[in-house]
């Protein structure tokens, strides 16, 4: 079968691959990009764990097939730190030990920042439920609120 | 304590002067004594404890050493050969626990 | 947010604080590899073909359409597997009769559960090994399937195994069953201590089988080659396990099989064995390429190991004054299609929290049409603890006792007995009690349809095999390698914990997890072994290391090697000479190593014993909305004797990821069958665990009551937080509705029925 020429911007940067027009942007990102930072944990858009943005716009990357990348930008968790620079929410998640095993982590950042973009005070509840759909099975969510709502104060220069 | 479930045995240890009280628990009694569940025993560590009880039992000595964790006056550790059995301890071999 | 309670300190500097993990960089950027992150060139991508059935008989497999397909390197079925001893060797719940094992990786006769492996291809990308699979028929012939405990016990109960006798009874029965084994302990004298109760409560439970729950799907990358060598990496909790069990599975020696163990996501005792890593290394084996498999979401629930489903009674005697006369207990564990469900352990936890002069637990090990289980988590005891802590709050209402009190009252101390023999040998279990009757919480008002439940946990811990090696750099860093994956931060400790027996910084120490080529045997990461066993090999190193650095201290300075200490990471030289001799740092002695005898190096393995067990208390409070049925967690409070905490912020973390995991389980968990036996909720849609929003902050509190047998004195601490967190949940249900509630999960449609009386 043949397959799809693509080029979309990936963390700023323009990319050309191929892919089966069955295939991921997820399937995508890891196999064909070599980024391995997004993660797989269902295939379904439930565990969040895939977590991108696409023009802005916080998706599952395991929902979107690789062709409707086509001139997109697409921002994952490689693209977070500016260069040697770690994002707040980077940062915080380590001094708050709001990661244990670290499989959800990038898609946590990835919708965190997402969120802190949107809504640079959240309250704790709006933090809970813009998280909602971000599965962590290690922490308990507890420390990852800390982190989150802690980064938000150290972005807006509290 | 029933007196036809607990024999008495030494060791070729000679000066060790209270025995050590050895009991099973789980099912392996069954398999290799005949449902004999307690003993007493008189060795310096549990080489010597497990080394009688396969003499008296032979097969024996091998399954407490792969399938069973000890417990000695309560504290649990696994099965070696150079723990220390203090006279009149209490030694329970128990089925090895794994966790996850 | 924390608190930590503490008996006993000796002055430290950087245990117990709260630094950043050393592999935490990785892990926020996006590089750390797991199990699924790798790659070689020539990959081929493998696929598993698994049974639609619960239970069926295979007549035949045809691959040969599949092995023609363009694309295809391998087809593999149990014929490429060695066949395997039935024996019952070692610790049954860890599945080591290899008989059951290698029908469990690759069906033979018979596949016993929907998503049963039965065949497996590799192929040049997923697509092609996709329809691969499609190609492969399958001639099965349909059974009878049977799910539910109770039911695989009835005596007309379709049968997996036509010649399984139940072990543990006298005399043996002469006919098969389902059930695998029956286990009775007991101690004292049960008629007469019920005989001497004023009061015997009883009640019955159940409990749904449910998953771990782990983010990260079982994956590996395998490679096998033609001389017979082969490699692995996977992410698993014990690298030396998953080779010693893949290599058994092969039919090849330990010696050739090198595994790498991936960054991890997610255990919690699912990944103790092996699932992918033997059918990738036959397919690389039989195709002469590396191949890489990665489970699906849907494959993980349907054939990857949960935590058993249960039927249990328990009955608990007592005596006006609240003191616990009697106990007994019985334990029916679901055990999945092959036996070895954790129901010795269930019996052996069950009434441990407790000094009860009489006691009895009888458990059986019921195999069943779907997936074996594997250890989740204290396996076993969160199930039994369920019901007993049930039975527990029953009778404190009974005697007008308040919950807490009656548990003190009657609470293990050194001394005690258990029911497997044995006596408590650690203090601890009071405390926990103690801590929370000091919690603000716990006397806080509740409201409308508001409810706050009790209970406590018991988990052995487990001690065992590790290995730590430590190498002093040329610049005086150092490196300290151990064996024992990382699943939560581990690698933290260990550095902590060398550093402070070293005496130097922090960040000088570098702690990695190195290969099963590369490191001594080291056991799995499970059991709460980790920080105490391999902590006690890591600090027998560096001392080992601290006498070569004194001994090296001792040459440059040119006394005798009993004139030099260690301390506050120098050589420091007593005895005549002591005026002369300028403390000798690590990073100054490092320099001299050549001209002192070459490389310093140490490297010890232990086998851990002293283990102290685990041991949690814990409120919650929930708000029941009555017309819906939902269950609101409101405040959740966790006191655990940790021992010490070496890195607080992990020890933190353990707790409160061990209580939302007993409020999944608590609430909404569960595998749910049709009537073909085949699982409808295969994703985490349907099978709900707790999100963000479902749960409160939270409280760890922190109970030290130091360890004698580890060096900084630490308790495992990863297990014992999830035992009483069902009970919890369900004990604040059954208060705020004024039911009591006697399945889990407790989900919406279950608390209507009861809030409206219905059965």
């Amino acid at each position: 079968m043949t397959k799809n020429h693509v080029t979309a911007t990936v963390n700023g940067d323009v990319v050309e691959f191929l892919c089966e027009t069955h295939q991921t942007l997820l399937e995508v990102l890891r196999d064909e990009l070599g980024l391995t930072g997004t993660k797989e944990g269902c295939g379904t858009g439930d565990c969040g764990a895939c977590s991108v943005t696409i023009d802005g716009r916080l998706m599952c990357s395991c929902l979107v097939l690789g062709v409707e990348a086509d001139g997109k930008a697409i921002q994952t968790i490689e693209g977070m730190a500016v260069g040697t620079a770690l994002h707040s929410l980077q940062r915080k998640f380590l001094e708050h030990a709001a990661l244990q095993c670290g499989i959800c982590t990038p898609g946590i950042l990835i919708a965190a920042r997402s969120l802190l973009e949107r809504n640079p005070d959240p309250t704790e509840e709006e933090v809970r439920y813009w998280l909602a759909g971000n599965l962590c099975r290690c922490t308990g969510y507890h420390k990852i609120v800390d982190a989150v709502l802690d980064a938000a104060r150290e972005i807006r220069g509290g | 304590m029933n007196s036809e479930n607990h024999t008495r045995h030494g060791s070729q240890v000679t000066g060790v002067k209270a025995p050590a009280r050895v009991v099973f628990t789980g099912d392996f009694s069954d398999r290799y004594t005949g449902g004999v569940k307690e003993f007493e025993i008189e060795a310096k560590n549990l080489r010597g404890v497990i080394k009688t009880l396969d003499e008296l039992y032979p097969g024996l000595g091998e399954h407490l050493e792969k399938e069973t964790t000890v417990a000695i006056d309560g504290e649990i550790h696994e099965v070696g050969y150079y723990q220390p059995v203090r006279p009149g301890c209490e030694i329970f071999f128990i089925p090895k626990i794994e966790g996850g | 947010m924390s608190a930590t309670i503490t008996s006993g300190k000796k002055k430290l500097k950087l245990v117990g604080t709260r630094p950043v993990r050393p592999d935490g960089v990785p892990k926020v950027t996006g590089l750390a590899r797991f199990g699924a992150d790798y790659s070689l060139p020539g990959m081929l991508w493998g696929k598993i073909l698994r049974s639609p059935h619960a239970h069926a008989r295979i007549r035949s497999i045809d691959t040969s359409k599949a092995q023609a397909l363009p694309g295809v390197k391998a087809v593999i079925t149990s014929a490429d597997l060695p066949e395997q001893e039935f024996e019952y060797v070692g610790p049954e719940r860890v599945a080591v009769n290899f008989w059951h094992m290698t029908r469990n990786i690759m069906a033979r006769e018979k596949v016993l559960y929907e998503g049963h492996a039965v065949a497996a291809v590799a192929a040049i990308s997923r697509t092609v090994a996709d329809e691969a699979l499609r190609l492969i028929k399958v001639d099965y012939e349909v059974l009878p399937h049977v799910i539910n405990v109770e039911e695989a016990m009835q005596p007309d109960a379709p049968l997996l195994f036509e010649d399984m006798i139940t072990r543990g009874v006298e005399p043996a029965p002469n006919k098969p069953s389902n059930i695998s084994k029956r286990i009775e302990l007991k101690i004292g004298d049960l008629e007469a201590g019920f005989a001497a109760a004023d009061e015997i409560v009883e009640g019955s439970f159940k409990t749904a089988p449910v998953h771990q729950g782990y983010i990260e799907p079982q994956a590996c990358l395998a490679r096998f080659d033609p001389d017979g060598q082969a490699e692995l990496w996977a992410s698993s909790q014990g690298h030396f396990v998953i080779r010693a069990l893949t290599a058994r599975l092969l039919g090849m020696d330990i010696g050739n099989l090198r595994v790498y163990p991936a960054e991890i996501g997610g255990g919690f005792g699912g990944k103790n064995v092996p699932y992918v890593e033997p059918v990738a290394l036959a397919l690389s084996r039989k195709s002469g390429h590396p191949v890489k498999i990665v489970m699906s979401r849907e494959e993980v629930f349907k054939a990857c190991g949960p935590a058993p489903g249960s039927s249990m009674t328990v009955r608990i005697g007592v005596r006006k004054d609240g003191k616990i006369v009697a106990a007994d207990g019985l334990f029916k564990f679901q055990a999945g299609a092959v036996p070895g469900s954790p129901v010795m352990n269930a019996c052996m936890c069950a009434f441990s929290p407790y000094d009860i002069p009489n006691v009895r637990t009888v458990g059986y090990d019921v195999v069943c049409n779907r997936p074996k289980t594997a250890a989740y988590r204290a396996p076993g005891s969160p199930i039994s603890a369920y019901a007993v802590e049930n039975v527990i709050d029953m009778v404190a209402a009974r005697i007008g006792m308040d919950p807490l009190r009656f548990r003190l009252e009657n609470i293990a101390r050194p001394g005690t007995p258990t029911v497997s023999g044995p006596k408590h040998t650690h203090e601890g279990f009071a405390e926990t009690i103690q801590a929370l009757m000091q919690h603000p919480g716990y006397t806080a008002p509740l409201g409308k349809n508001q409810g706050r439940g009790f209970a406590s946990g018991y988990w052995f811990n487990n001690g065992g095999e590790s290995s730590a090696a430590v190498h002093v750099n040329e610049d005086g860093t150092v490196l300290v390698a151990t064996g024992s994956a990382d699943l939560s931060g581990t690698r933290a400790s260990i550095a902590l914990m060398a550093a402070e027996t070293l005496g130097i910084d922090y960040d000088k120490v570098r702690p990695i997890v190195a290969d099963t080529a590369s490191i001594g045997y080291s056991h799995i990461s499970a059991g709460s072994r980790t920080t105490f066993a391999t902590g006690i090999a890591v600090v027998d190193a560096c001392k080992k290391v601290i006498g070569d650095l004194c001994a090296r201290a001792a040459m440059i300075w040119d006394v005798n090697a009993e004139d030099v200490v260690w301390e506050d990471g120098c050589a420091r030289c007593t005895g005549n000479k002591a005026g002369e001799c300028e403390p000798l740092s690590l990073k100054a002695i490092a320099a001299k190593r050549s001209v002192t005898g070459g490389p310093i190096v140490a490297e010890v393995s232990v086998n851990a014993g002293g283990v102290a067990p685990g041991f949690a208390t814990e409120f919650c409070d929930v708000e029941v909305d009555p017309e819906t049925g939902a269950v609101k967690v409101l405040r959740f409070v966790a006191a655990q004797d940790v021992g010490r905490a070496i890195h607080p912020a992990y020890v933190e973390g353990q707790i409160q990821g061990g209580a939302a995991q007993g409020i999944g389980w608590a609430l909404n968990e569960e595998y749910i069958y049709d009537e073909a036996g085949r699982l409808t909720n295969a994703g985490f849609l349907d099978y709900r665990v707790p999100v963000a929003s479902d749960l409160p902050r939270i409280e760890a509190v922190l109970v030290e009551v130091l360890n004698p047998n580890h060096p900084f004195g630490a308790k495992g601490v990863g297990e014992a937080n999830i035992v009483p967190s069902l009970a919890a949940v369900a004990n604040a249900v059954s208060r705020a509705i004024g039911r009591r509630m006697t399945e889990l999960p407790m989900s919406p449609p279950k608390i209507l029925k009861a809030v409206n009386g219905e059965q």
